[in-house]
Formats: C-alpha cells, structure tokens, sequence
C-alpha cells in the first residue's frame, strides 16, 4: 500500500503572515492540531501546531494578536513522497520520533500522512510509531 | 493486563486560580501537554496545551489575565487503576479521546494512561483509540 493510498488530502493551510490568534482559531474550526504554512506560490515552508501557538509562544511572551507564523513554525518539516511504501513512511516517522508527515507529490504539498491514518490500514504500523513517538503526556 | 501496569504515573498539577500564562510556562519547562487542575487534594479539572489554544489565544483573550478555572475541563473521564487496559480502551472510544486520568478507588488521581502507553501494551487497542479519536493530529 502506498501512502497516496490512505493520506489526508483535505489540507487547511496559513500563510507566514497569518497572526497566532487566527491561525488558533482556524484550528479550532477544523478540528486539527497542525497545520501546513505555505506561500502564496504554494511552496511549503514550515509546520504549526497547536502546542506551538499555545505553550511555546505564550511561554516565550510572543503577542497572539501581532506574532506572525513563521517566527514560532517549525521550519525543518519531514517530508514522505506520495508514492512511497506506507512500511517505509512508518519506518521514517518511527526513526524521527514523530507522528505525521507531509506528503510531497511533484515538489509540491499533496497532504499529509499521520499516525492516524495508519491506524486505518495497519495497527502495527501505528502502534511502532506510537511507541517510538516523543511522548507529550 | 491492568492499567497500572502501564499508565504513566508523573501527575503535574496546577491550581484553578493559576493563570494560563503560568500553566503555559510550565507545560513548556516540563514538556508535559496536559496538567491536572488541583483544590487542596481535590481534583477539580484537566488542563491541556490545546485548551489554551482554542479557548484562549482563538477566542483573543489574555493568557496573562485568563485564569485556569475558566478554561479547564471539568469533567474528567477517568479509569480505575486496577481495571484492564481493554476496558481503559472502551472509555476513550466512547469518549473519543485518546488520555485518561487513571484515579484509585477514593477518587484520588494515580496518574494518566494515554494512547502511547496503550501502544506499549497492544498496537491493537492504540489503533483502536485513534480511530475513534475526533480530533485529527
């Protein structure tokens, strides 16, 4: 099976210069704990997640209602090919201690893949990356 | 095989009338995404780094000014420490969730027991919860 076969591809996505306080907001709409940040050419540059917007910006004293994406993003995403082996995408996710990747199809952003979706199609895939994933308890 | 066996025993607590900025910096000192919420010994609430997000960075309220108790969740779903991991998996699927505060038989909290403890114990009962789980990460 191939991760094109059981990735998200409905992706929400913000831009670099969405403010912390929408980008929270629209993860709360959707129902997500990340999203993508992509420029208006669709170029993938970084990763946001909802303990990023929370934990890590108010800790570091950053304004919610001024602080843009991309100086609290994650810059280094990790990134899987939308034709590659699902063993092989658990494999990388397992070796980075993380649960979701972002699928790549022709250089550009197709979805994502995350322990979630491997739950569907195969419980020991899911369970290894769980049990090697950086525990947030 | 029972909860106890497996559940994660580190409980870190905050106070209802901590703010959430103070809940924030100790999510992040302590890598931690989640705090129970403690009156005295009384457990009155669960705070997580995604309940800061949503209620109040999305909602533009000040973290500095929000305290704990108006955002917490009140009602904790909980297992016993001594009831089996298939029975712990049955409440987070019908809860949808993927952690629980594991108390002992006087309502006392022992600890947690979160959905990669469970993969520790059975990729079976892990995949179980994700699947149920609403939220997608």
């Amino acid at each position: 099976m191939k991760v094109r076969d059981i990735m998200t591809t409905r992706v929400e996505s913000v831009k670099p210069t969405t403010v912390l306080r929408h980008a929270a907001r629209r993860m709360s709409e959707f129902n997500v704990g990340s999203m993508p940040v992509v420029d208006d050419n669709g170029k993938l540059l970084g990763i946001i997640t909802d303990r990023d917007i929370s934990v890590y910006a108010i800790a570091m004293g950053h304004d919610p209602q001024s602080t843009e994406v991309q100086k609290v993003m994650t810059k280094d995403v990790i990134t899987c090919i939308a034709d590659m082996d699902l063993a092989d995408a658990a494999a990388l996710m397992k070796n980075k201690h993380i649960r979701r990747l972002a699928v790549m199809d022709n250089d550009l952003l197709a979805g994502f893949l995350s322990v979630d979706d491997l739950a569907r199609a195969s419980y020991d895939l899911a369970g290894a990356v769980l049990e090697a994933a950086t525990p947030i308890h | 095989m029972k909860v106890s066996e497996i559940m994660n025993s580190k409980v870190m607590s905050t106070t209802p009338l901590a703010t959430t900025k103070e809940a924030a910096r100790q999510m992040h000192d302590i890598h931690v995404g989640c705090l129970t919420v403690m009156d005295g010994d009384q457990l009155v609430g669960i705070l997580t780094d995604r309940d800061i997000c949503c209620k109040v960075t999305a909602k533009g309220r000040d973290a500095g000014w929000t305290k704990v108790h108006e955002i917490m969740t009140r009602e904790v779903t909980t297992c016993f420490a001594d009831q089996t991991i298939e029975e712990a998996t049955d409440i987070m699927m019908k809860a949808h969730i993927r952690r629980l505060a594991v108390v002992d038989r006087n309502n006392k909290i022992n600890g947690f027991l979160s959905v990669d403890d469970l993969a520790r114990a059975s990729h079976q009962l892990a995949s179980h919860v994700l699947e149920s789980s609403t939220t997608y990460h």
